[in-house]
């Protein structure tokens, strides 16, 4: 999806940033964030991950943590 | 193609969105959008909150007109005509109160426009610009309709702007002008977090903005902002947060005050060495000299101080604009203030030394004109009891000087302070006998004489003051 990457280089870390100004609801979602980003992590790392196929026993959120 | 206009010039500070361009053409201002953008501005002319900020004047007045502009054949999809601005300011010659006006002024068109479905594609102070004491947002194509889970892409760049520029001056009593103007992009979290250390982290704002902010930018430097921008729409970003975010900063802003300190020139009205007849005599010459001269559209007051030549000025040129040229920022701040509170579109105030004026910048030094460069359309030049301050206080040669005016108004007024004025003697004590032969009166009368044809000549009735009016030659 090309149309949402804006002329400007909004800065990876200044879009979080913007979600921790925005109050608790957005401290919320930048939590979820890097907890998906942690999972994601998590789970490439594990021995299984590396020959076996993708596990589906980890936390909810690793399930749709693979987006990056 | 309508072969009767002379065929637009791209103005050099708009090149950053390829989709939208400004273009000067006759005096006319207009912008060329491209097919997206074109799609942008149907939608945004469509809409009520397009229409109220149209009729309260904080986005600039805008049309669609039917011209072509130059480009690659299928690049202009649409072309808009703004009303133009009499004078173009950057962020760097603006009062404290000024940056905070405008910055408040920017989140509150981001507010609207959220609230509307819409969102903005930057968030740069070089967007706002100024009708005498009213910010006004220049960049209508920066308007866009919001995505769903879409982030404010101009945060970054307001706080590089505007924000951080606001808390330098607020937390730190530190002009931010110098940075600034060296720095187009504006003030990086990095150097902010330097300079704001030790229990200035506690400053309004400061953990979030600036410390927070580099941090989580360091660690995320790898990562594509499509990428973040995906990971957050997962997250459950949404446009109430943007939305939050955005009230957030202007509450923030608006803590953001500084009380101009008692400076040198803050008192100079009362401290002045005037009598009352030289006083009025000096009002009335000013006035002859502007009535004498038909082309009043833009007048500069070099010097200003607290501006009581500029509002005689925009109270004599019935329908021109003056722009108040004064070094000291907090008086400037005090007078931006009172026109401020008086509703005055007509007198723009500005902070800038004028030994050292704004100089072009940005891309090959033409993204951001130089004052010399925005000065030379000026009708009327006023330099009241500036050339001692310039002549003496700088060293800089008369010869130099009229040049320097030469280059600007077609009309010149000068108060020329002789040598033996207090004020001059109080420039002179600082600097070693007989360092300037050559100040005096009649030595500079000739030498205007060479650039200007002198219409008339004055001398106070204290006696140590002369005023010049000049017409510049062809
Ligand atoms: C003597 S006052 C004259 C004020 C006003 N023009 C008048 O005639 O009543 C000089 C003013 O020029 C300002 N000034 C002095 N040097 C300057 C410079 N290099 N650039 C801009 N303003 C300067 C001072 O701050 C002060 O406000």
């Amino acid at each position: 999806m090309e149309s949402h990457l804006a002329y400007l280089d909004a800065g990876s870390g200044s879009l979080i940033v913007q979600a921790l100004v925005a109050g608790t609801a957005g401290v919320v979602v930048a939590a979820k964030l890097y907890w998906r980003r942690v999972t994601s992590v998590f789970r490439r790392k594990t021995p299984a991950e590396a020959t076996a196929a993708p596990v589906e026993t980890a936390t909810p959120a690793a399930a749709t943590a693979d987006k990056d | 193609m309508t072969p009767e206009h002379t065929r637009p010039v791209a103005e050099p500070g708009s090149f950053r969105d390829p989709q939208t361009r400004v273009f000067h053409a006759d005096g006319e201002v207009l912008r060329g959008l491209g097919a997206q953008a074109a799609q942008d501005w149907k939608a945004l002319r469509d809409s009520e909150f397009f229409a109220r900020a149209q009729a309260d004047g904080t986005v600039t007045a805008t049309e669609e007109i039917d011209r072509e502009l130059p480009g690659e054949p299928g690049t202009w999809s649409a072309t808009l005509r703004h009303e133009p601005l009499p004078f173009v300011t950057y962020h760097y010659e603006w009062s404290h109160t000024m940056r905070q006006d405008a910055a408040r002024l920017h989140l509150d068109l981001l507010q609207q426009a959220l609230r509307a479905g819409f969102t903005m594609k930057d968030g740069s102070a070089y967007n706002l610009q100024w009708r005498g004491s009213r910010p006004e947002f220049i960049d209508v194509g920066s308007f866009e309709p919001a995505k769903p889970g879409e982030p404010w892409a101009g945060y970054r760049q307001f706080c590089q702007t505007l924000l951080y520029p606001l808390m330098l001056q607020a937390h730190l009593d530190l002009d931010p002008r110098a940075l600034l103007r060296s720095q187009i992009d504006g003030v990086e979290p990095a150097q902010m977090r330097r300079l704001l250390g030790g229990t200035k982290r506690l400053a309004a704002g400061v953990l979030k903005h600036v410390h927070l902010h580099d941090s989580i930018q360091s660690r995320n430097a790898d990562r594509s902002t499509g990428a973040v921008r995906e990971q957050l729409r997962d997250a459950g970003f949404n446009s109430e947060l943007v939305l939050a975010a955005a009230k957030a900063m202007a509450k923030l802003v608006t803590k953001l005050d500084w009380a101009p300190p008692a400076t040198h020139w803050g008192d100079y009205r009362e401290t002045c060495s005037y009598s009352d007849d030289d006083r009025a005599a000096k009002q009335r010459f000013v006035d002859a000299a502007l009535d004498a001269t038909d082309k009043t559209d833009l007048v500069l007051d070099l010097g200003a101080n607290d501006g009581v030549f500029s509002r005689q000025a925009a109270a004599r040129a019935k329908t021109g604009y003056v722009v108040a040229v004064e070094a000291d920022p907090a008086v400037v701040d005090t007078l931006y203030r009172q026109l401020r509170a008086e509703g005055e579109r007509r007198i723009l105030p500005i902070v800038m030394d004028l030994a050292d004026p704004s100089p072009g910048g940005g891309w090959a030094s033409h993204e951001r004109a130089s004052f010399a460069q925005r000065a030379a359309k000026a009708d009327v030049t006023l330099a009241l009891a500036l050339v001692h301050h310039l002549a003496i206080g700088r060293n800089v040669p008369l010869p130099a000087i009229v040049d320097w005016l030469a280059g600007m108004g077609h009309t010149v007024v000068v108060e020329f302070v002789h040598a033996e004025d207090p004020m001059a003697q109080r420039l002179l004590a600082n600097k070693p006998d007989g360092l300037f032969p050559d100040y005096h009166v009649e030595t500079f009368v000739r030498q205007l004489g060479e650039r200007f044809d002198i219409a008339k000549r004055e001398t106070l009735p204290g006696g140590t003051r002369t005023l010049i009016a000049g017409v510049r030659r062809a």
